[in-house]
């Protein structure tokens, strides 16, 4: 392990922090690192809903006559870009939580 | 913002500056027969556009915009023709200086240089995708 370069963070489990974080979350607290990935994932979704509210707004203007289709065009595809993605991250997750679960114990 | 869609939003101001020329060539086809109204007035003039990059401080990249409308001031073509309520002491009556053969070209230029955007953003997209079904 020595040889490792220092700049790669290295996670040791001892079986005392493993066991208190099981205790953590018997106790229903969050883990820090769990917390900020959900902050994470929140601040992609309110964006994602952002991204959509923009597009929806302009093509409201264009249905209506005022719009410009140009920005209409960019307005959505940002909004679809940024759906793609997050649903594609979502289905990672959910995909790796269910294959943590899927783990015989 | 990421270099693609910024390249998205470049393209979508090119679309739009062609759009505007295109509305001038419009205008200038629409008005090639429009004489003046009183004896001697001057008729339609030629509208030209010009184009001006455009910092987008927002993104940080150029974009362009259209930079001005102005008049063709050259010279109008003369024709006989006295029964013309624009026609002059002589007889003449001053027609627009539009040429419908430079119309037709520039409106083809304009259509071109749409599509070229059109196909950049199209190509911009279909990057986009399939980076994403990477994570699928």
């Amino acid at each position: 392990m020595s040889a490792l370069p220092s700049s790669i963070p290295t996670v040791v489990v001892t079986p005392s922090a493993a066991a208190d974080a099981y205790a953590k979350v018997g106790r229903g607290e969050s883990d820090p690192i769990g917390s900020s990935f959900g902050a994470t994932l929140e601040r992609a979704v309110a964006g994602a809903i952002q991204t959509g509210h923009e597009a929806d707004g302009q093509s409201m203007q264009a249905i209506a006559g005022a719009g410009n289709i140009t920005q209409v065009v960019t307005a959505l595809t940002h909004a679809e870009l940024v759906m793609q993605t997050a649903t594609a991250v979502r289905d990672r997750v959910v995909q790796a939580y269910q294959d943590i679960m899927k783990m015989p114990i | 913002m990421t270099d693609l869609s910024k390249a998205l939003t470049i393209s979508a101001s090119g679309m739009d500056a062609q759009t505007t020329r295109l509305r001038v060539i419009a205008e200038n086809l629409a008005n090639q027969d429009t004489t003046g109204s009183t004896p001697g007035s001057d008729p339609y003039r030629r509208k030209t556009i010009s184009f001006a990059t455009k910092m987008d401080n927002a993104i940080g990249v150029e974009t362009v915009q259209v930079k001005q409308i102005g008049h063709d001031e050259s010279d109008l073509p003369l024709r006989y023709d006295p029964a013309n309520p624009a026609a002059n002491a002589q007889g003449y009556v001053k027609l627009p200086n539009v040429n419908s053969f430079v119309e037709m070209m520039d409106m083809r230029e304009a259509e071109r240089s749409y599509n070229a955007n059109l196909s950049v953003m199209q190509a911009t997209r279909s990057m986009l995708n399939r980076t994403i079904e990477m994570l699928k």
